[in-house]
């Protein structure tokens, strides 16, 4: 047996001052009672002010010496060698993704996870050290200390679930992070399996290995999956879709409300893994609509989802060419984009435009605002040097989002100005011998085409108007988006232009101001619900909305994986020396001196 | 009367109109108001008997004399006096409580005398503690009142409570009333004396006479306890348990001379001094049947 707080043996010094208190002798008011005998032999010293007496029997005496006894052993914190050996350095990742809030397991998965994992912390010898890594969106090292039990504790209980999915590849990175090259480091995932796909290539292994405790039980999960409001010449409708994930069949009642009440309930009956879509309606003038199945399953997270049903606000957008029926017909795609063109003598500034797209005409001064600059002329501060037959066109990054859904496979380019050598931005789009499409961020969102799209076979490719698509709205987002954010998923916000103000309402009510002067990226987006996105423009509230939704099917699928894959160990230079844990057994001493400070408490009312 | 502070005149005009009740007949030295075991003269025929010489002549019955040609006496019940025997505890525990103990005996004593003297009955009293004390000769008559009650007054009170020692004056009586006025809480046991007034052929009475601060404690908290009657000390610390088990020990030790009394045909009332000596004769008393 071994101490782990043997300070806490200080503590004794309450033993003999229990035993010199009953030493000492209490001044009693003298009381005549015309019959002694018939009064009980009853004594108790409770208080001492006159010093000094004979020690007598006391059973409360007996039983506060053990209180005492007791409650110094459980704090010197005896340990016994466990059975099991711990390694020198352990690390605990612990899931707190979005499906960990499932109480399939009671009180909850995450709550389940954090009392195997404290069990795991009472094992510890004071040398040993431990790190505790939350497994999340963006996983995080909560703390990592050396024998100290109760810092452990208390970091564990502040972990709380999240309502991202687990990136557990960030975590066994961030975990490998801090494993000193040759430690004995052992890591132990408490999860129910339901993480991102392993995406990091862990070539040379992990230095240490992972040893996966599951948690969870079941996977019956009725959840909806997606919601989405479209508008038609006819009518508006919502399209709600509704899954089973679990084995049983399941009838779930559907309420669908606008926020000026319920419009409609739906009873439906799900056979196990089926889904069903429901179309239904949206009234004129909701803000949001929203659905909610009761299913009483054990994840409620995937029981309601919430849209934005107002109109987007439109654009106005400024097309400057000289022709150019390409461009025009795909910006008239944008259904929120008004678009006047004009030729470039008409050209008097941008204005009120929110965009402006300029073809082979440059103006003496640039916007300060979005614009996209397409073959600027010879003389223009943005034109490039003199044109270049193009080879074959590529991606510069084959992942940018904005060349989402793009093919540039048998895209020809005749030729282009010759952009190597411009600051604009970066290379969206390139070539052997130049870059063809540059972008930037700052001060705005803005595009540099390089080539006169009639000298490209591009325009008549599906991937013109969706490459055009993706830059109007990473250049101007719809004030309502088509679809919700996922948790946790960054949402751009384009102030208004001369907005004095802008902040973003989350659904808790909490107020997040953004910075002026640019578009910002809002990343704070972890609950689900509405967020409101304020601006104040010329003293006016300005309001728009978005919709964060939990529409995982991953994180739906609540079924805790049995067999989680994971990265090999390859211990190089680690010297596992014999390490044994501990089994704590303070709070077996701890409560067996509440027991006994009960029987005090007895005995002192029994008159004892 | 009015001088004396024992009883106060009010009271003691409405205690002429009690008397004590004797369930049975019994033999006093001088003619009274009750019935006597004696035949004697009154209206009240009791029996024939064969007539002895030296019988009073005068007494036998000429009609039976006519029928029978024998002699025979008409006999009489003989009202003779009852005699009273008041034993009074006046031990150090009596010397407690308020109302005291003591003084509540010594006008419950002073009461019970008066009714008795008030019927031409005639009392003797005694005091004891530690050992008896005789109160002076008999007392007899109305006149003798204010005596025997200065004379209660003038015992003192203290000492511890020695019931053997009763039973020596108790087997002196004569047959007739006594009336054992007691908190019976002393250390000795009193059976003895019960016992003796039974073999004294005494009719009578065991009158338990309690403080109400003793019957219900109401105090809690660490003491240091001083037995009223021998000095003795206990340090204590009174919790609801200790209140709780004295409670027990008083009611066991009261139901155990209830007991003892009623095996020995005696009467038993307990009585509290916060009741008033006149709802103690009036009500208590007559209750058991002490008191008509």
């Amino acid at each position: 047996m071994r101490f782990l707080a043997p300070a806490a043996a200080a503590l004794a010094v309450t033993l003999p001052v229990i035993l010199a208190l009953y030493f000492l002798r209490i001044r009693r008011p003298t009381r005549v009672v015309p019959a002694l005998h018939l009064w009980p032999d009853a004594i108790r010293d409770r208080q001492a002010n006159v010093p000094w007496q004979r020690l007598r029997f006391s059973w409360l005496l007996l039983l506060q010496l053990l209180v005492a006894a007791f409650l110094v052993a459980a704090a010197v914190q005896p340990a016994l060698p466990a059975s099991a050996s711990v390694a020198a350095h352990t690390i605990v990742l612990l899931d707190a993704s979005a499906s960990m809030q499932a109480r399939d397991v009671q009180p909850s998965r995450l709550d389940e996870a954090r009392r195997q994992a404290g069990a795991l912390v009472d094992q510890l010898g004071p040398q040993d050290r431990m790190t505790l890594i939350a497994v999340e969106a963006t996983p995080r090292i909560v703390t990592s200390t050396v024998g100290d039990h109760a810092a452990m504790h208390r970091a564990l209980d502040g972990v709380t679930a999240t309502n991202g999915e687990a990136d557990l590849s960030a975590a066994l990175v961030l975990a490998a992070g801090a494993v000193r090259p040759g430690e004995d480091a052992r890591a132990y995932l408490f999860s129910d399996g339901i993480a991102m796909p392993l995406r990091a290539s862990f070539t040379t292994g992990l230095p240490f290995t992972v040893e996966y405790r599951r948690i969870g039980v079941s996977g019956e999960n009725v959840a909806l999956t997606s919601l989405v409001v479209r508008t038609s010449a006819q009518s508006r409708a919502a399209y709600v879709r509704v899954q089973n994930f679990g084995r049983q069949p399941r009838t779930v009642t559907l309420d669908w409300r606008s926020d000026a009440g319920l419009i409609d309930v739906r009873p439906l009956t799900l056979a196990g893994g089926q889904a069903q879509d429901v179309v239904l309606p949206v009234p004129d003038g909701a803000t949001t609509v929203t659905a909610h199945i009761d299913t009483k399953d054990f994840f409620s997270l995937d029981d309601s989802a919430i849209a934005i049903a107002r109109v987007p606000r439109a654009f106005r957008v400024l097309l400057v060419t000289p022709g150019n029926v390409f461009l025009e017909q795909a910006l008239r795609l944008r259904p929120d984009f008004q678009l006047d063109v004009i030729a470039p003598t008409a050209y008097r500034g941008a204005g009120a435009y929110a965009l402006t797209v300029f073809d082979r005409y440059s103006p003496g001064a640039l916007p300060d605002a979005p614009f996209v600059m397409v073959d600027p002329p010879a003389g223009s501060p943005l034109a490039g040097g003199a044109p270049i037959g193009i080879g074959r066109v590529r991606a510069s990054d084959a992942g940018d989002p904005l060349l989402n859904n793009v093919s540039l496979q048998d895209v020809h380019v005749a030729r282009s100005e010759d952009l190597t050598s411009s600051s604009f931005g970066r290379a969206l789009v390139t070539s052997v011998q130049t870059p063809l499409v540059l972008v930037r961020d700052q001060p705005f969102r803005q595009a540099l085409f390089g080539f006169d799209i009639h000298e490209s076979d591009f325009p008549l490719r599906i991937g013109f108007p969706i490459l055009v698509q993706n830059l109007s709205e990473w250049m101007l987002p719809p004030t309502v988006p088509a679809s919700s954010f996922h948790p946790g998923e960054p949402v751009t916000v384009v102030p208004e232009a001369g907005a004095t103000s802008v902040a973003v309402v989350r659904p808790d009510g909490s107020r997040r101001p953004l910075p002026l002067g640019s578009i910002a990226t809002f990343g704070d987006t972890d609950q689900v619900g509405v967020y409101t996105v304020e601006q104040t423009v010329a003293g006016r509230l300005d309001r728009s909305w978005f919709a964060v939704n939990l529409f995982s099917d991953a994180t739906s699928q609540l079924s805790p994986i049995d067999n989680l894959t994971l990265p090999p160990a390859q211990l190089v230079g680690v010297a596992v020396a014999p390490h044994q844990g501990f089994l704590q057994i303070w709070p077996l001493i701890a409560i067996l001196a509440l027991v006994l400070v009960l029987a005090e408490w007895l005995a002192f009312h029994r008159g004892l | 009367m009015t001088s004396n502070p024992l009883l106060e005149p009010a009271l003691i005009r409405r205690l002429e109109s009690i008397a004590l009740l004797v369930r049975r007949a019994v033999k006093g030295q001088m003619g009274g108001e009750r019935r006597s075991i004696s035949r004697g003269r009154s209206p009240e025929f009791a029996d024939f008997r064969n007539y002895s010489p030296g019988d009073d002549f005068r007494l036998i019955d000429w009609n039976a004399y006519a029928r029978l040609d024998r002699f025979m006496l008409r006999l009489f019940v003989a009202e003779e006096e009852l005699p009273l025997s008041l034993f009074v505890d006046l031990s150090g525990s009596m010397d407690w409580g308020s109302p005291n103990k003591a003084q509540t005996a010594k006008r419950l004593a002073a009461a019970l005398a008066y009714v008795a003297l008030s019927s031409l009955d005639r009392v003797r009293l005694t005091v004891f503690a530690e050992g008896p004390t005789s109160g002076g000769a008999p007392y007899r008559g109305r006149h003798a009142t204010q005596e025997l009650f200065s004379r209660i007054d003038s015992f003192p009170v203290g000492g511890p409570t020695d019931y053997s020692r009763l039973v020596w004056p108790i087997s002196r009586q004569r047959p007739g009333m006594s009336i054992l006025i007691t908190d019976g809480l002393g250390e000795s046991a009193i059976d003895p004396a019960i016992t003796a007034l039974r073999l004294a052929r005494q009719e009578g009475a065991v009158l338990q006479l309690l403080a109400p601060q003793e019957i219900t404690p109401d105090w809690t908290g660490d003491a240091r306890l001083r037995d009223a009657e021998t000095g003795a000390e206990r340090e204590f610390t009174a919790t609801p348990v200790t209140q709780a088990a004295y409670r027990t020990a008083l009611a066991r030790r009261t139901d155990d001379i209830q007991a003892a009394a009623r095996r020995r045909g005696l009467r038993f009332a307990r009585l509290t001094t916060d009741e008033p000596i006149d709802d103690m004769v009036r009500r208590s008393l007559r209750r058991i049947g002490l008191l008509a």
